[in-house]
């Protein structure tokens, strides 16, 4: 058994944080959303935790971002290689594969991760789009929303608070559906809580070739 | 003491009436009573405090037509041996009342009743012969008429507080006083000269409706000399003798020269003709009352301006004569008076909602006249109910509704502070409830209404009045503080000019007449716009503009406005507005220029529709206005999130033996 340091401390902060704020988040959108049917809190009581945790993972998204430009290993990890793209796409389909049917025969993972290869194609590409591109713009999106006078110009620039509320909630919806894949992706490691594991200690454990 | 005086009087007589001449022609029985009523000095003190002189003159009373006659045949039943002790007399007056009818012994009534007018004075008892004919001098009534003058006729009985009551039941005074015939212009004139119908010989009754006809009449009388065509020299005075009578303003008989009023003050020589209930016709036929009264103008804010501050292009020596087509043309125009002085008042009023609809012809519209009257021109007045009052003359419903309100109480408390209705719509530049900002007059008293509200509109982890500033902005103050129905208004605006677009502008996009922009929009004319025909009009508007609509929350009856409920009664529940269930109304609006904006009902789904995305571009009320498609993409999404890992499991499951069969393999 070989262990690899996978998650180093700050990004499993980062991760814990993110992933109980996300939950909350959702949560506490739903309530705001369908204030007429769920009764989980009040109206005032969940726009208020949405509007503490909204800045809380603004400044956690900040964690991770600091953490991975001041190491170099942003480039590294989360940049697919898009010079050789051929070869990206050859690998992504075979982890397709492997999800959609290796893994029910009993073929072997193709990907092994290292500290500077956390990722497969299929989570680079992914973990890319949201940690680059649909976190940042629903942070945006939520503040314009804190205080749509505040952030009237950023509306503008969106095409109107209307758009803005649509990102945001769309958004929602993606994530809703990903918490739930990801939570499952995260049991397919060689044990269902292998994964879960590594991200408390940052140690991922991997069978060794006999 | 006054018993022993009389006795002592009559004795005194006795002794001296043999030392006084009398004529033979008089009876023994006269001779007998003038021996002390022939005494000069002989009077009598009224209980009224009045003289009455006992003096009889013998030898005036022997040339009266009485002359020959008994003192008893007019005064019986007294005499030297039966002479009544002093009687109580209390007044002139009453004792000529007393004992006028003893003249009707010998001048039986129906005798003094055939000459009519003779006979209506008779009637009336208000004077009594003795007041005309005299007690003892009376002469032949024959040679009387004759020798007298035409006014010393007329007078004889028109000096008297004689009067004529008419149909009508108003009285006429036919009492004359000489003295001021005799200061007019006309003081050398006899009765005669005007009143040529009479004479000694001839008084003809007229028989006048009311006093209006009477003047009418009388006007006859000074036409004969001041012929029309003298009249028309004058034009201002020529117009006002086709309206007015000549005794209403140069009175019956002290008829004053017309030059003496030009040195008077001019305010003075402007009423001498205005303080009369003269008029002026419009041409349209309507009378206008020119009428002007001096107290009015003494108790107004204006009380030191004199008539030619306001009516410039009058004097003393001009007055025009203008025409004006209708009352309402000259009022219009009145404001052009006013302007001379209150420019800025006039400007304000010229962008005001009421000017707009004077210029499209709705009369019930106020020009400066309707509030501030035209010579009672007001102080501006701190009782706030009255200045209301003189709106609500026009909106009663705006006052009904206003009458519940936490405003309402505090005018009723006499509060400082509180509001009329123009501290929130303005005097004068009244505008249209939907341009006029009314939120901002809120604020003019509520000045620190943002920070208030952000002591708990607010959003953590920092507290921002923009916060309050975004719900400032897309709800009305009325919205929260008033517990009526409430409504989504969709405004249709250029997005790209931030400007309403305005019905004549819509028609002109539309390329159709104004009035058919309804049917335009409501195409099934069912009254209501339906989702799919909103969209449509969006579409066709858009392809032509920048169109999208604005959108705030307000109250559904724009008059609920004015019941602004106290604090503690206003609505602080967020998912009040911040609900999916909140039953609003939705409106589109249409503006119109300095009008009321017009209205459409919509069908209230439009605003959950995922068209709104595109066409409510900058309106979202978080709940309200949800989109409600994207709950059901988030349902499929969390169920597509599950059914995956179950379908992947499952299949893992049912894989299972392979990879066993694999490993064992191996």
């Amino acid at each position: 058994m070989k262990k690899v340091y996978l998650h180093p401390l700050p990004i499993r902060i980062w991760h814990w944080i993110n992933a109980i704020g996300f939950v909350i988040l959702i949560l506490t959108g739903a309530q705001i959303r369908f204030v007429d049917s769920m009764r989980l809190m009040s109206f005032e009581t969940a726009v208020d935790i949405h509007s503490w945790l909204g800045f809380i993972l603004l400044a956690n998204y900040f964690i991770w971002l600091l953490y991975y430009l001041f190491t170099g290993k942003l480039f590294k990890i989360y940049i697919p290689p898009f010079w050789k793209p051929i070869e990206f796409i050859k690998r992504s389909i075979r982890q397709a594969k492997y999800y959609g049917y290796g893994i029910m025969v009993g073929d072997k993972n193709p990907h092994h991760p290292t500290p500077e290869s956390k990722f497969n194609p299929m989570q680079q590409i992914s973990y890319l789009m949201i940690m680059a591109l649909l976190i940042p713009i629903q942070i945006i999106t939520g503040l314009i929303l804190w205080d749509p006078q505040l952030f009237a110009s950023l509306a503008k620039l969106f095409g109107g608070i209307q758009i803005v509320s649509l990102i945001h909630t769309g958004l929602w919806i993606f994530f809703s559906a990903f918490i739930i894949v990801h939570f499952y992706l995260a049991t397919l490691g060689h044990t269902p809580m292998a994964h879960i594991k590594a991200m408390f200690t940052g140690y991922e454990e991997e069978h060794e070739e006999h | 003491m006054r018993a022993i005086g009389i006795v002592g009087l009559v004795i005194m007589c006795f002794l001296i009436s043999y030392l006084v001449p009398l004529k033979e022609a008089v009876s023994n029985d006269t001779k007998s009573c003038l021996r002390c009523h022939g005494i000069s000095t002989l009077q009598k003190k009224l209980d009224s405090k009045e003289a009455i002189s006992l003096f009889i003159d013998g030898k005036k009373f022997e040339k009266s037509v009485h002359g020959a006659m008994d003192c008893s045949s007019c005064h019986p039943g007294i005499n030297l041996k039966n002479h009544p002790k002093p009687r109580k007399i209390t007044g002139k007056k009453d004792y000529i009342k007393e004992f006028s009818p003893n003249c009707l012994n010998c001048h039986p009534k129906n005798a003094l009743m055939k000459p009519a007018v003779h006979g209506e004075i008779v009637k009336k008892g208000e004077i009594y012969c003795s007041q005309c004919h005299n007690s003892h001098y009376m002469p032949s009534m024959k040679e009387w008429k004759n020798k007298v003058s035409f006014t010393e006729y007329c007078m004889s009985c028109h000096q008297f507080d004689i009067s004529k009551t008419l149909p009508s039941k108003e009285k006429i005074s036919l009492k004359v006083n000489e003295q001021e015939i005799k200061k007019s212009v006309h003081g050398k004139f006899q009765c005669l000269v005007c009143h040529d119908d009479f004479s000694k010989a001839k008084h003809p009754v007229y028989n006048f409706k009311d006093k209006k006809q009477y003047r009418t009449e009388m006007n006859k009388i000074c036409t004969k000399c001041h012929t029309d065509k003298e009249l028309q020299k004058n034009p201002a005075h020529y117009a006002l003798s086709k309206t007015a009578t000549c005794i209403e303003c140069h009175g019956y008989h002290g008829v004053k020269p017309a030059k003496v009023a030009k040195a008077m003050p001019e305010n003075q020589y402007c009423l001498s003709c205005h303080s009369r209930a003269i008029s002026k016709k419009m041409k349209n036929g309507e009378t206008l009352s020119v009428q002007v009264k001096e107290s009015d103008i003494l108790n107004s804010a204006h009380k030191k301006l004199k008539c030619t501050e306001c009516h410039k292009e009058f004097s003393t020596t001009q007055h025009p004569i203008r025409a004006f087509e209708s009352i309402s043309d000259y009022r219009a125009k009145a404001k052009d008076i006013c302007n001379n002085c209150h420019q800025d008042a006039v400007k304000r009023f010229d962008k005001s909602i009421h000017a707009e609809a004077l210029k499209k012809g709705n009369q019930q519209s106020p020009e400066c006249l309707k509030c501030h009257d035209y010579h009672k021109v007001g102080f501006i007045t701190k009782d706030k109910k009255a200045s209301s009052d003189l709106c609500i003359k026009c909106h009663g419903d705006s006052g009904k509704a206003f009458k519940d309100s936490v405003h309402q109480q505090a005018i009723d408390q006499g509060k400082q502070n509180a509001p009329s209705c123009a501290s929130c719509h303005n005097s004068h530049d009244v505008l249209p409830t939907n341009i006029a900002k009314l939120g901002d007059s809120c604020a003019k008293c509520h000045k620190d209404v943002k920070t208030s509200h952000n002591k708990w509109l607010w959003n953590p982890p920092v507290r921002l009045t923009s916060f309050v500033d975004a719900h400032f902005n897309s709800a009305s103050c009325a919205s929260c503080h008033t517990k009526v129905e409430k409504a989504i208004l969709l405004t249709l605006v250029d997005r790209a000019k931030g400007k309403p677009i305005k019905e004549d502008e819509v028609a002109k996009a539309l390329n159709i007449d104004a009035k058919a922009i309804k049917g335009k929009i409501d195409q099934n004319g069912d009254g209501k716009v339906q989702e799919q025909e909103l969209w449509q009009f969006m579409s066709s508007m858009k392809s032509k503009t920048n169109a999208n609509l604005a959108g705030r929350i307000d109250v559904l009856n724009p008059n609920d406005a004015h019941k602004i409920e106290p604090k503690n009664k206003s609505i602080k529940d967020c998912a009040y507005c911040h609900n999916p269930n909140a039953s609003f109304k939705t409106k589109l609006e249409i503006n119109k220029e300095g009008d009321k904006a017009v209205k459409f009902e919509v069908d209230s789904k439009a605003v959950n529709s995922a068209y709104a995305i595109p066409n409510i571009k900058d309106f979202y009320v978080l709940g309200l206005t949800k989109i409600k498609i994207l709950d059901i993409l988030f349902f499929i999404a969390l169920l597509g999130g599950i059914a995956f890992p179950i379908g992947h499991i499952t299949l893992r499951i049912l894989t299972a033996p392979i990879r066993r069969k694999k490993r064992e393999g191996k």
